[in-house]
Formats: structure tokens, sequence, C-alpha cells
């Protein structure tokens, strides 16, 4: 079975914040270090001082409540409400019998051996290939000794079987019970106004981090744009290989900040110069031919509407068909329909007459010249 | 100096002694009666028997003693020569040789020989017409057969006469009617005639008595196959192309002896080599023309006599004519003396046969200048390409005439400027009428063992891309199924 520290790690892998997680990822990211020897190191954040504190507090173990309220007491940082509140908290404690005293202590004592496996930073180790020797926490079974078969309960992987048929379940109702719920937040669409001629799309990866979830991509057509032909014209050449002719419209996009705000403000500001540029009448790029060279036209081949075997054209083709048939029919009785075989066939009768007529040598005989 | 120097100098020079060697050591050893240098070698030189077949000196050279190092696991035997190698220039007259008759194939009761207008009559669509001895032989002269065409296969030479022929003869004659010069380029897909029609027009040339110039190949200008040298006294400097213009001219005069005798010069040209007095006839200026340096003088004054204005009487109207036209409007493959690739339109002649299609040359008494694009072998030229879409357009009056890409560096302005006005015919497959005319005179010839009916005729018609001629032969034609 498993033993309690696996047990309490199950317990706290639901709770696990992630936003330490990401922070730290981002904070990787932006910092762009030079080549260098020595190990990457943050630099002190600002309020070093309450983040110590702060520390220090989920350092220190105490062993019963009294012992947290004497030093809550004792602090001098606490507002007077509260030291008055845990004063008396601290009467009560006292007041309690010291066999349950003792209790507590002992109690905190073991589940703080049990637990100070967990609380060791894992360390990957230096020669582990992929470290395969780090156990998978993802998995919902813990992988030590649970083919070990006790006689007093079912085994760790129907545990785990069941586990997700509870999960399966809880997803069951809440599709039944609650998603219908979700239709009365539904808002009927409303088309685009006049004035709203960028089209954001966004990316969400439903909370998770990724590296793409920043990237915010604007769309627009510059027809929609309050803006005379040939700015339009000159807003085109401006976008040069963002412009598609074949849908007319403009696409940017951006993720070169951190946050999907920025780049939002960044592309709505670039579109906003683009249009001031555009409308600017000192050069308006008439010697410039717009360039569509980065657009490649696929033509769409469909199949002929003539080519269709409808009931008509079928009649057409019939009756087509039954007149060559009829005039093939006239010329054999004419006799003017070509044969190849049958021309070949006089052909060769004719020359076989011919071949007879060949001048012999005089004083010779036929038979002498075999 | 050595002793062995010295004597080597008492010793008729001759090809076994080296002349001077004074610095390697082997001759120095080597006794003055030895032939050859030693091969280089470590071991002592020792005399070797001399063969008195060897003495000569030339031919095989250092022969390795010993057991040799085979390098290649499988050596070829050598092939033992079977009879001797055809002489140069053998092979191609072999590829080139243009065969006009086949005494086996059986002679079609029912043909005509094309009369004088036969090409020009719409009557005649659909029907498959002989060409006259003559004309085949004016027409073997101008080089307008080619290798490629089926002439071969049939008793007779003949033509189909194709509904655009018709058009394109109608054309022609108009302009002649009218003493203007038709500028008209014939294009298409691949084998469907578009040589052909070439030769069509040179037909109804030869049989209403006009003077023929053909280019047969374009290819041959710009590929830098023939020799060439700077005019002078031109700028821009312009090349002319002596041995190819000594055989147009005999091409010239062979196909047009008739006419050129009876056509006469109107000024003299002492300029050339033979003197030319005025009302000397053309087929004297044409004789005048005996080595390639002669060539370019008389071919000009031949030209200059024929498009000399004023005397519209006695001239006779010209057809002048180019097949693979994309050939000369690019960048030849001659260099200049400065090892720049010279313009196709600086070479003399093809400068005269595209000012001609241009229109700044226009014939007296009338004619045409057709080109012919090929499509097995042609260079890309862009210009030419667009420029007979853009006249397509136009001359279909459609509403979008294709423009010039603005990022493409590709484009030769003196090529669209020759294409500027030119008329175009494009040819597509025949229709199945002239299919059924074709294949009739196919199997009457014998050359089709099949009954020529509604059924064949559509089943050929249709494997050949709707009737595009070439693909038609090959279907019917050229197949071993019989």
């Amino acid at each position: 079975m498993a033993s309690p520290a696996n047990f309490l790690r199950l317990c706290l892998r639901t709770s696990r914040p992630l936003s330490n997680l990401r922070t730290a990822a981002v904070q990787q990211s932006t910092l762009r270090r030079q080549l260098s020897t020595t190990q990457w190191r943050p630099a002190p954040s600002q309020d070093e001082a309450a983040n110590q504190e702060a520390q220090d507090e989920f350092d220190r173990v105490f062993r019963n409540p009294g012992e947290f309220l004497k030093t809550l007491v004792r602090d001098e940082n606490v507002p007077d409400e509260e030291r008055q509140l845990a004063m008396r908290m601290l009467d009560d404690w006292k007041k309690v019998p010291p066999d349950m005293q003792r209790q507590f202590d002992r109690l905190t004592e073991e589940v703080d051996q049990e637990s100070a496996r967990l609380r060791r930073p894992v360390q990957p180790k230096r020669d582990s290939f992929w470290n395969t020797e780090e156990a998978d926490s993802d998995l919902i079974t813990s992988e030590i000794g649970e083919d070990d078969f006790e006689e007093d309960d079912i085994m760790a992987l129907g545990h785990a079987k069941l586990e997700e048929h509870r999960e399966f379940r809880e997803y069951a109702r809440i599709a039944v019970w609650e998603m219908p719920l979700l239709s009365k937040l539904a808002k009927p669409f409303q088309p685009p106004a006049e004035d709203e001629v960028l089209r954001f799309r966004y990316t969400t990866y439903l909370g998770e981090f990724h590296p793409a979830d920043r990237k915010v991509v604007v769309e627009f057509c510059p027809r929609d744009l309050p803006l005379t032909e040939p700015q339009q014209l000159k807003l085109k050449k401006l976008a040069g290989a963002r412009y598609n002719p074949e849908k007319d419209i403009i696409k940017i996009s951006c993720e070169r900040f951190e946050h999907q705000a920025q780049n939002k403000r960044y592309l709505g500001d670039l579109v906003d110069k683009m249009i001031a540029t555009a409308k600017d009448p000192t050069d308006m790029f008439e010697d410039i031919p717009l360039d569509l060279r980065h657009h490649k036209v696929k033509p769409q081949v469909k199949f002929p509407k003539e080519w269709y075997l409808t009931e008509q054209r079928k009649k057409e083709l019939e009756a087509r068909r039954q007149q060559a048939l009829l005039l093939d029919e006239q010329k054999r009785t004419e006799g003017t329909l070509v044969d190849g075989v049958q021309t070949i066939q006089q052909a060769l009768l004719t020359m076989k007459a011919v071949e007879e007529t060949v001048p012999v040598l005089r004083g010779r005989s036929p038979r002498g010249r075999r | 100096m050595s002793a062995p120097n010295c004597l080597r100098g008492l010793v008729r020079p001759s090809a076994t002694i080296p002349i001077s060697a004074p610095r390697s050591a082997a001759p120095r050893a080597a006794p003055i009666g030895l032939a050859r240098p030693a091969p280089f070698s470590t071991t002592a030189l020792n005399a070797r028997r001399q063969d008195p077949n060897q003495q000569g000196g030339g031919g095989k050279g250092h022969v390795r003693q010993g057991k040799k190092l085979k390098l290649g696991k499988f050596k070829k035997t050598a092939v033992e020569s079977k009879g001797k190698p055809p002489l140069p220039g053998e092979r191609r007259a072999y590829r080139k040789r243009i065969t006009l008759s086949n005494d086996n194939a059986i002679p079609v009761p029912w043909l005509k020989d094309i009369g004088a207008d036969g090409l020009a009559n719409a009557q005649n669509i659909a029907r498959v017409l002989a060409l006259p001895e003559e004309v085949q032989d004016q027409l073997r002269a101008s080089e307008a057969f080619k290798p490629t065409q089926c002439w071969g296969m049939f008793r007779k030479p003949s033509l189909l006469v194709r509904k655009e022929s018709v058009d394109l003869m109608n054309r022609i004659q108009t302009s002649v009617d009218n003493k203007q010069t038709l500028r008209l380029v014939v294009t298409g897909d691949k084998v469907t005639g578009k040589s052909m029609m070439l030769l069509q027009a040179q037909a109804h040339a030869f049989l209403n008595n006009w003077i023929v110039i053909h280019v047969p190949e374009g290819q041959e200008l710009t590929t830098a196959c023939t020799e060439y040298a700077p005019i002078p006294n031109t700028d821009p400097v312009q090349y002319m192309q002596p041995v190819y213009i000594l055989k147009l001219l005999q091409s010239i005069k062979r196909a047009n002896e008739k006419i050129l005798a009876k056509t006469y010069t109107m000024t003299g040209h002492p300029e050339l080599p033979q003197n030319i007095t005025p009302n000397t006839p053309l087929l004297a200026l044409c004789n005048a023309a005996k080595e390639p340096d002669s060539a370019w003088p008389v071919f000009q004054a031949l030209w200059n006599e024929l498009t000399a204005h004023g005397t519209a009487a006695n001239r006779p109207p010209i057809l002048l004519s180019l097949d693979g036209l994309a050939h000369v409007m690019r960048v030849s493959d001659y260099r200049s003396p400065a090892f720049e690739r010279i313009h196709s339109h600086d070479l003399a002649l093809v400068r005269l046969f595209t000012d001609t299609l241009g229109g700044a040359v226009q014939f007296p008494a009338g004619g045409a200048v057709l080109a012919a694009t090929s499509r097995n072998n042609a260079p890309r030229s862009p210009s030419m390409e667009l420029s007979l879409a853009q006249r397509e357009a136009e001359q279909a009056k459609r509403e979008e005439v294709p423009q010039k890409d603005p990022f493409f560096r590709g484009y030769d302005d003196r090529v669209e400027a020759v294409l500027r006005s030119v008329q175009v015919i494009r040819l597509g497959g025949v229709s199945k009428l002239e299919a059924r005319a074709l294949m009739e005179y196919w199997a009457a010839s014998g050359m089709l063992r099949a009954t020529v009916d509604e059924k064949a005729v559509t089943e050929k018609w249709t494997l050949a891309g709707s009737g595009v001629l070439g693909e038609m032969e090959r279907a019917a034609l050229l197949t071993m199924r019989i």
C-alpha cells in the first residue's frame, strides 16, 4: 500500500500552484544573458525583506498552536487587535490538558518526519539518463510496491481505475446538469459596426503557459477605412507582403512583447501610424507598382457547365451520333466510304498484273534466270 | 658545354630528338642513338632493343613491363570495329534527309494538284490537294520541308487545306492586292501545324510567281554555329554571317530562278566584285556571290533591289518567312570583341527580318512577312510570349489584355518594338470534317488500315486532343499496330 508520504503527495498534487512555475519561465525567457561560465541567478527583487520574512514563516515549524500564538504575541509588526485576540486564544490554549498538548506535539512531529522527504528539493542526478530514476509525479498510482498484495484491499491499480471512473462521472454530471445552464450566458451575435474595422485574434491555451499565447493578430480591409483610392493604394504598398490581394485584406501579427495587451496596443498604434502615413500627401509612391510577388493566385479549376450530361445534352449527342451513322450508311451504299484494308488488297491485285509484264533479256528463257 | 650536347648539335633536327632538354639528366646519360628520352625510373637505364617499326618515334608511348595493375574489376573488352565508320557529316545528312515520295504507297485517284488560288479558295477547306512537281522542287530548294513531317509515307506530297490556311492566304492575297505588307506571326501548341502553315504560304507564293525568302531555322542564325564578322562602318556595330548568307542566296536563287531571271536591276552596283550594270537580271546579281566574302554585299544589293520603290509594276510580291521565332527574339550566343553577348537584332540578317516584321520596310509590290513560333525547340522569350498574348487579346477584343509584370527583369524592349503591331494566328486542332478528309487520304494511300467512318474519325480526333494534327498522325499513322 502507498506510504503516508506518497498519500500526502497525492493530496498535494491537485493543489500545487502553477503561478511560481510560470513566472520563473517568463523571467528566464526575458533575460538574455551573455555567454558566461557563472551560474545564472535572478536579480534580487524589490521587496526582498518581506519575501525573506515570508520565507521564514514557512521554514519555521511550530509544534503546537501555543508556540505559534506566543510568537504572534511577541511580534512587533502585528496590530493591537490581533495581538489581543492572540493573547485570548493563548489563555484558552493554556487551559487545554497537558496530555492533549503532548499529543499535538507528537502528531506534528510525525507529520514533520513523514513529509521531510517531500519537502526536500528534488535535484536531477548528474549522471542519470533523461532522469529515468525520478518518480513520475503525474502517474495516478505510486510505482513503488504497488504490485504487493496484502489481502486487505484491492490493488493500487484498481483504486486508480475507480478514481478514473469517478472522474468520468464527475464530468458527465457537469455535462448533464451544468453545461445546459451556460446557454443562459449566450449573447446574440452582433456583426461589427461601421467603425469597428480592425479584427483582432487572440490565442489562449486555457490558462496554461505557452510561448504563443501572447501573440495577437490584426486583420483589416483597406476599403473599410475612411481613405481615398490613392491613399488605399499607398496603404497596400506600405503593407507589402502582409497584403492579400485575393481577399483584399491586410494581416499583421505581433508577439514581440510579453503580454497580449502590449502586443495589441502595439498593433493598434502601428495601424494608426500606417493610416497617417497613407494620408500624408508628400510622397504617394506613384512610381512604385503594387508588389504582389508574395502571393500566388491558385486557379480554381471547376468542372465546365457545358460538360454536364443533362437530359437535353444526352438527346443532342444521341441525335448527332444518329446523323453521323446515317451519313456513314449513305456513303457505304454510294461506295464512297474509304476502307484502308480494301484499298490495299485492290492495289496488291493490280500490282501483280503489273509484275507479269517484266521484260526478259533476249536469248534467255525465264527458266534460265533461276 | 658537355661533349654529348656538342655532338647533338651536329645531328640533323628531327621529331625523334628532344630539341632542348639541357636540364634533364636522362638525355645526357643516354647515348645519342637512343631515340626516345628515358621514362622516369629509379632503375638503371637498360638499352632496349630498338624495334625497327617504332623508329619513327610517334605513336605508342611508354610500355610498362611486368605484371600490370588492373584497376577496374570488369574491364570492357575492346569492341572490334565493324567496318568503316561514317564520314563526317554523313550521319547528319542521314538524319536530315527529306524523302518526298514513297513508291510503295498507293496513288490516290482523286487527288488533284493545287491551282494558283487553290489555297485561298474557301471551297477547298477540308480537302487534300497535291503539290505540283515544280513547286515541290522550289519548296525543297527553300528548305520548307522538315524531316519530322511525314512526307516519306505517301506517293506524292499533299496538303490538307484548313480553315486557318484559307484565312491566312486570303489575308496575304488582300495585302498583295493593296500593295501592302502583311506582318503576321503563326503560333499555337505543339505539333499543330505551324511550320506546315508557312509551307502552305510558300506554296501559295510559288504558285503565284512571288519571290520567297525563307529562313528555315531561326536557331541557325543565333546559336553561334555559323561564322560571323562585324560589318565595317556600322554604328552600333552589326554583324554579318557570310557563310549562312551565301547558302541563303543560293537557296533563293534556286527557288526563285524563273522570277529572278525576269526581274531586272534598277541601279548599277559597282561595289560588288562583279560589276553589275542597270537592267541586269537579278539572277545574275545572285550569281555574283561565289564566296562567303562577297555574300553580304550581294545580299544587301539584292534586298535593296527587291525593296526599291517607284517601280512597283516590275517588282513581284515578296514573301519573307522565318521558322523558330523565339530564337531570333533573344540575346544570341555570339560574342562581341569585348566578350559581351550580341543581341540577335544586331545580326544583320536577323535585323533585316525584324525590321520588316516590325513594319519599317514596305515591299513595293506588297507581300507578307511571316514568322512561326516553335514549341519543342524554343528558348524562353518572355517579351515575345507577352507581346503575342497581348496582340491576340487585342485582336479578339478581349477585355483583359495581359500586362507586364513590373517586378520581372527579363523583358526586352527591342523585341516588344518589333512585335507591337503584328497580326497573330493561333493554330489549334482541326475540325472533324478536316480530320476525316485527312484520314480518308491516309486510308486511300494504304497507310491507315481501317474503315474511315465517323466512329474511327471521332476516336482519333479525340485521342489527338481535339484534332491536333501531329497527335493524329501519332495516333493513326505512326503506330505499328495494324
